[in-house]
């Protein structure tokens, strides 16, 4: 039976947030968060650090240029490798988010977790930004670059395997109720006698 | 609605300056599902406003919530539809014992939902003790009973059915397995039901139903308009349709052959909705008479060729709904393009292997662009067709612009397809047909490409099921279409070659997403750390590994059937199931904490 949907946008508020529940618009925030996580973890952070030493203004930048201690780093899951991977493409969250009430060419510091490891920058805005759009090119790029997830791209020969055996793993597939109507044809054909009612 | 009154007078005029009992009556003539769902979502009065003045739920899978949550939400419910099974159970896919027992919803029913007056079950295990929990409780106001494609009970809890629900206006049964011992439950309904509407037990085994037994339904329910019963020698059913007066709609019976023919049938004069089982080239024409009143026509299982089905349907200039087999050919789609201007429902089943290999019982691109042309009402069509084009999918999106419901599968019989890959005709479909609300296309390796996988998820903006079988080549193309389908909530994949790693993170990306089911699913052993990369909180996994079935078929052979492993995932408040059988296999999922790692 086909229906015509109708929108019934109270507050004018956006269509998708309407028919999002919390629960699943607070799993979209997480999710974002994740994803600049995953976007910047596929970069090494060598690089990072060479490209902020590059380009910072503050003379005092590199002293405060830390890593934790991967002991007194926060608890990451138990696979993060998993985790990361799988949000690819996400939108990123800008950095200015998390900085402080600072602004434009000042320095604000940007966090990244990396392979069990924290470590933090304090970068003026537009280097960030930067730094981000670095990171999308790099994961956009190349997949090789990934350290982590040798699942991703299987080898062309086990793809055709699977292709091959599945080929012949799924038939067109019936309903039961016709199945049955074409076993009882083939009968009534052999048959002579007709069903007793 | 007394204490509701009340209740809602109490309380003083909103913000918007309308007072609880005004929206109370507003909200009564908001039927549709979703539209409920986002008055719900205003604010917590609207919410409880909604569960106290909500007349049906539908539940699409009876794990994802609770009989007891659903009383808790919707106290003063009239009408409940659960569905259990996943569609592919419909294709023998799924074990018999793999779960959707009524037992704890009907204990809920019979004990809290005392406005309950419609019952219906679908693809669900039910067992003769719970149709008498149900009749005892709810037997006085139960008006409608729908068991469909059901299991599990016997003709001895329709024995509990026919005594207690006498008030019945429906009683649905179409395509259940029924054990049965008698026929006494229908002689039950026959002495003491006096308002049935609508008797179906179509597609059931039931053969110890006795003709005389229909005809006193027949004369003691005067309401009587939908009438679908199992095989039945026609003949024995003179005295009925003598008897059903009123009767509009009728399918089911037998043809046998008989020496004097079928001339002395009649059927009753209103008489619009009709599907002969084995009816054939000869007895065809005792259908002529009604021909041009028909609004529905069953053709599934007839016996009937390509000529035949022309010379039937040019004679239905008003026929609204055909269900047939591909034998019907182009050559009958084109009389369809020609004489069945009203047409809004069309579906055409695959015959067997052996049968379709002239030519004439196929259907391809020439009779869909045909019927694109000709039935320009069209709203559901579902078609297996052995040739198809990226032109009759153009046709499609550019002539059929009511189109809700398209399912097209490409038969395996030809090795050369004219026009693949249907990037092309795929796109201009979607595009064209803005309603589309159900989609479903099954092709071959080479069907579609990434790039026209991707079409799917970009053009596909009012979709909400979706079964899609050998589409794509990668990944990628999965993870393109992941980035579109914003209603997509129920996912049904086949026979594609996705990783986990890229199923996982296209479930993330489709918003919408709250059921998925894949076939084909390799071995759990092989993937495990992919395969936990898609557990997520409140979302259940569970996975049937491939098994071997032997069973005895219709004619005494034995046949060996391999069933490839497949996975379902569902959104669910009530976590993992419990009554699972030893076959499935449940993620252990870590309870990942989303909020450890975010925190700096």
């Amino acid at each position: 039976m086909s229906r015509a949907s109708v929108e019934l946008d109270f507050f004018g508020m956006e269509k998708q947030n309407c028919c999002k529940s919390r629960f699943q618009k607070s799993l979209d925030r997480r999710l974002s968060f994740r994803g600049l996580q995953g976007a910047l973890s596929k970069v090494n952070p060598e690089l990072i650090k060479s490209v902020i030493a590059s380009g910072l203004k503050n003379p005092q930048g590199q002293d405060n240029v830390y890593q934790m201690d991967s002991n007194k780093s926060f608890s990451v899951p138990s696979s993060p490798k998993e985790t990361q991977s799988l949000f690819p493409a996400l939108p990123l969250l800008t950095p200015a988010a998390r900085a402080t009430s600072e602004n434009g060419p000042e320095t604000a510091p940007l966090t990244i977790f990396y392979n069990g490891t924290v470590s933090v920058f304090n970068v003026p805005r537009d280097k960030a930004e930067s730094i981000l759009k670095l990171a999308v090119e790099v994961e956009g790029n190349s997949k090789n670059v990934e350290p982590i997830d040798s699942k991703v791209a299987s080898p062309p020969s086990d793809r055709q395997q699977l292709l091959e055996t599945l080929n012949g793993d799924l038939p067109i597939a019936r309903r039961k109720s016709l199945q049955r109507f074409l076993e009882k044809r083939k009968e009534r054909m052999t048959c002579a006698s007709p069903y007793a009612c | 609605m007394g204490e509701n009154y009340n209740e809602l007078k109490k309380s003083t005029a909103s913000q918007t300056g309308l007072t609880d009992v005004v929206l109370g009556w507003v909200m009564l003539y908001i039927d549709d599902p979703e539209d409920r769902s986002a008055v719900s979502l205003v604010c917590r009065r609207w919410y409880e406003l909604d569960a106290l003045t909500r007349k049906h739920i539908t539940v699409a899978l009876c794990y994802t919530t609770s009989p007891e949550r659903l009383r808790r939400r919707f106290p003063h419910l009239e009408s409940l539809k659960l569905k259990g099974k996943p569609r592919a159970a419909m294709f023998d896919m799924i074990p018999e014992d793999w779960g959707g027992y009524v037992t704890p919803w009907v204990k809920e029913i019979a004990e809290n939902l005392t406005c309950l007056k419609s019952v219906h079950f679908r693809r669900m295990i039910v067992n003769d003790s719970d149709l008498e929990v149900l009749g005892r409780s709810r037997g006085e106001v139960l008006r409608c009973l729908k068991l469909d494609k059901c299991s599990g009970f016997s003709t001895d809890g329709l024995l509990h059915v026919g005594r207690l629900c006498r008030q019945l206006r429906t009683l649905f049964l179409e395509d259940s397995s029924i054990i049965e011992k008698d026929g006494r439950w229908i002689h039950e309904i026959a002495m003491n039901n006096s308002v049935l509407e609508t008797l179906n037990f179509y597609m059931t085994d039931l053969v110890k139903v006795s003709f005389e037994d229909l005809q006193l339904i027949a004369r003691n329910c005067r309401n009587l308009v939908s009438v679908k019963i199992s095989d039945c020698e026609i003949l024995d059913l003179v005295g009925f349709f003598h008897a059903a007066a009123v009767l509009e709609e009728f399918n089911g019976g037998s043809f046998y052959d008989q020496p004097d023919g079928y001339a002395a049938v009649t059927f009753p004069s209103r008489l619009c909705r009709l599907g002969l089982t084995y009816m054939g080239k000869n007895e065809m024409p005792i259908v002529f008479p009604f021909a041009p009143l028909f609004k529905e026509l069953d053709l599934l299982y007839a016996l009937l060729d390509t000529e035949d089905h022309c010379l039937l349907i040019q004679r239905c200039p008003n026929l609204e709904v055909l269900k047939t087999r591909n034998v019907i050919g182009d050559r009958g789609l084109e009389v369809v393009a020609r004489s069945c201007k009203q047409l809004k429902r069309l579906r055409i089943e695959a015959d067997a292997e052996e049968e379709g290999m002239e030519d004439e019982g196929l259907v391809s691109q020439t009779g869909l662009m045909a019927l694109a042309q000709g039935c320009l009402k069209l709203e559901h069509l579902a078609v297996y067709v052995s040739d198809i084009t990226n032109a009759s999918l153009e046709y499609i999106g550019t002539y059929l612009k009511n189109m809700c419901d398209f399912r097209l599968v490409l038969l395996d019989q030809k090795e050369r397809i004219t026009d693949l890959p249907l990037d092309k005709g795929v796109r201009a479909l979607l595009r064209g047909c803005g309603k589309l609300r159900r989609f479903a296309l099954h092709l071959r390796p080479g069907g579609l490409t990434d790039a026209g996988l991707g079409y799917i998820g970009k053009y596909s903006w009012n979709i909400r099921w979706m079964l899609l079988g050998y589409v794509g080549e990668s990944d990628a193309g999965l993870l393109e279409f992941s980035k579109g389908c914003p209603k997509l909530q129920k996912l049904e994949i086949g026979g594609c070659f996705f990783s986990e790693h890229a199923l996982a993170a296209a479930m993330i990306r489709l918003t919408s997403l709250r059921y998925l089911w894949v076939l084909g699913y390799r071995e759990l052993s092989q993937s495990s750390r992919d395969l936990l990369a898609m557990t997520r909180l409140f979302w259940n996994i569970e996975l049937v590994p491939a098994r071997r079935v032997v069973k005895t078929d219709r004619v005494g052979e034995v046949v060996v059937v391999e069933h490839p492993g497949h996975l379902l995932a569902y959104y669910s408040l009530e976590g993992p199931r419990i009554d699972f059988p030893d076959l499935i296999f449940r993620l252990n999922y870590q309870r990942i904490s989303l909020y450890r790692s975010i925190s700096l």
